[in-house]
């Protein structure tokens, strides 16, 4: 384990600059605090939603398929530090295995999990020959949230 | 393994450790002003301006006066965020970006065979911090971890644009971290070591990975590596326009400057990597006659440092000259190409070397793999092409039979 000693050392060593420099910027800075100031940035509207909690499950999906890759990669390297004894036995094994990660990766190609461009037209399609999609059942009205019912505001 | 270390580890050792550990720090500090100080003089200069050129000679401490400055601020913590992790995240992503440098070759004498070694008040050694048998696992460890700064400072600060800049930096370094991953893997099955001590001596005498594994590997590295640093094209985490400052938009005064310190160390251990991994490191024509101390450290170390320039030129060279990728672009040009052509590289590569072992005929080994390897490009190109719709009669047949599309 001797040969991990300098990097201890550094790490030390790093932690150790990082953590006086907050000592020195704590003594040198001012401290006025506003409500203001310490509000979520907002490009300086008042901010009143609350933090977003939620986003797109793509996020969560490209972890899931990463997961898988690099499962393939950690098999790789210690094939590539054999590769030389095993010979043809390793070649075919690698061929295989590469062949059924390959393979899973094509699925999710297929089935769009690594889409993210502009809605699909194939699914656009789909959806017009939906017989109960009218105007009354697409169209929205946005931007009327959190605002005062003009209705109320008339009476 | 770094011979200093192998044997009982006395007094003398730890000070040689720690004078190399101090030097290199002091040294990546004043490499990363430098390199600061760089990059906006030649942005500077690729847009006609002039860049900075108050503070010292040509601008140079510029970077100190703006680190010096950046003391002297109010730091501010957001009501919302979370205060430990809040404070945690510059260290996950400052000591990482030092802890890389540490596995980084840059000198000794590596030529006809020479493993490098040499001798430091009295003890051989090598020029490198610490060579752990883990060697570049160790690299991509670090890289991994330094992630976790970024989406942490993104989460804890308890505000929409730092979150959003924080999953889509996680989502970005992480997809391009396969790709990373698979063309280290070429690198590694011809070197046949992990040591970065190993990788860089197996190039000594011109064969350097660079052509040993027919370019292919390095372009996407460098590519990958670009986007693993989040620099322009790929700095889709702090897009200005859209996120404010990205991940760490409520960062401010040290925080913020021990986050921007970080960004730049990546850059240059990255660069360092690259050298290490392509172009071998400190290796290059060392002649035999020339004084031990030429030998082991004034060339190497002008090898390296030269090899290092030209990374870090072509690094500001893509902020000045390329716009900014779109996120659905940089996603595939992540999975949908560098993944498969890594991988399709690395199994040319592997049955190559192993039709060299055991006296096949390359060629037809070669031509075996090439033809695996093109029968799955046509598979996924047809795959891309249902996903992104461009079959519009195969789906509107499968809708008419009434599958799922």
């Amino acid at each position: 384990m001797g040969q991990y000693l300098p990097i201890v050392a550094m790490i030390v060593l790093a932690a150790l600059f990082a953590a006086l420099s907050f000592v020195a910027s704590s003594l040198l800075q001012p401290r006025r605090p506003n409500p203001v100031k310490v509000s979520p940035y907002e490009c300086g509207i008042v901010d009143q939603a609350d933090p977003p909690e939620r986003f797109p499950v793509r996020f969560f999906l490209i972890a899931m398929i990463f997961i898988v890759f690099d499962i393939e990669i950690i098999f790789f390297y210690p094939f590539t530090q054999v590769a030389g004894q095993l010979g043809a036995f390793g070649l075919v094994a690698i061929g295989i295995f590469a062949v059924a990660v390959f393979e899973s990766f094509l699925y999710l190609i297929r089935n769009g999990a690594l889409e993210w461009g502009p809605v699909v037209r194939a699914r656009r399609t789909r959806l017009r020959s939906e017989p109960g999609r009218t105007s009354s059942t697409t169209i929205r009205r946005v931007g009327s949230e959190g605002r005062a019912d003009s209705r109320e505001v008339a009476a | 393994m770094d011979p200093l270390l192998s044997g009982e580890i006395g007094l003398t050792e730890v000070l040689i450790v720690l004078l190399k550990v101090v030097v290199s720090f002091a040294a990546l500090m004043v490499g990363v002003m430098l390199m600061v100080w760089f990059e906006r003089k030649l942005v500077a200069d690729m847009q006609n301006r002039i860049g900075p050129n108050r503070a010292g000679p040509f601008g140079l401490l510029q970077t100190l006066a703006d680190g010096i400055k950046l003391f002297f601020k109010e730091d501010l913590q957001p009501e919302r965020s979370d205060p430990f992790v809040f404070k945690l995240a510059p260290y996950l992503s400052l000591v990482p970006a030092f802890l890389v440098f540490t596995v980084i070759p840059i000198a000794g004498n590596f030529s006809d065979g020479n493993d490098g070694v040499v001798t430091l008040l009295g003890h051989e050694t090598l020029m490198q911090v610490a060579n752990p048998q883990m060697g570049i696992l160790f690299v991509l460890a670090m890289s991994s971890v330094a992630v976790y700064g970024v989406m942490l400072a993104g989460w804890s600060s308890g505000s929409k644009y730092p979150l959003l800049g924080s999953v889509r930096a996680s989502a970005q370094m992480v997809s391009y971290e396969a790709a990373l991953g698979l063309s280290v893997a070429s690198v590694l099955l011809l070197a046949g070591t992990l040591t970065t001590n190993g990788i860089v001596a197996e190039q000594s005498g011109w064969r350097w990975n660079l052509w040993m594994t027919l370019l292919v590997p390095f372009v996407v590295f460098v590519i990958a590596a670009t986007a693993e640093l989040n620099r322009p094209p790929f700095d889709l985490v702090e897009a200005e326009q859209e996120l404010v400052g990205g991940f760490h938009t409520e960062y401010s005064s040290i925080r913020f400057a021990l986050f921007f310190l970080a960004e730049f160390m990546n850059t240059v251990t990255m660069s360092a990597v690259i050298v290490t991994l392509f172009l071998g490191g400190p290796e290059g024509p060392i002649p035999s006659g020339a004084p031990g101390w030429v030998q082991d450290y004034l060339l190497p170390l002008t090898y390296f440092f030269g090899k290092l320039f030209i990374f870090l030129f072509v690094f500001v060279w893509f902020r000045a000259t390329l716009p900014r990728f779109r996120y659905d672009q940089l996603m595939d040009l992540g999975w949908k190409f560098l993944i498969p052509l890594a991988l399709g590289w690395f199994l040319i590569l592997t049955s190559l070397k192993v039709a060299e072992d055991q006296g096949w005929n390359p060629v037809v080994a070669v031509a075996v793999t090439a033809a695996v390897v093109v029968v799955g490009a046509v598979l996924l190109r047809s795959s891309i092409r249902a996903a992104s719709g461009d079959d519009l009669d195969d789906v509107t047949a499968d809708v008419a039979a009434g599958g799922e599309s």
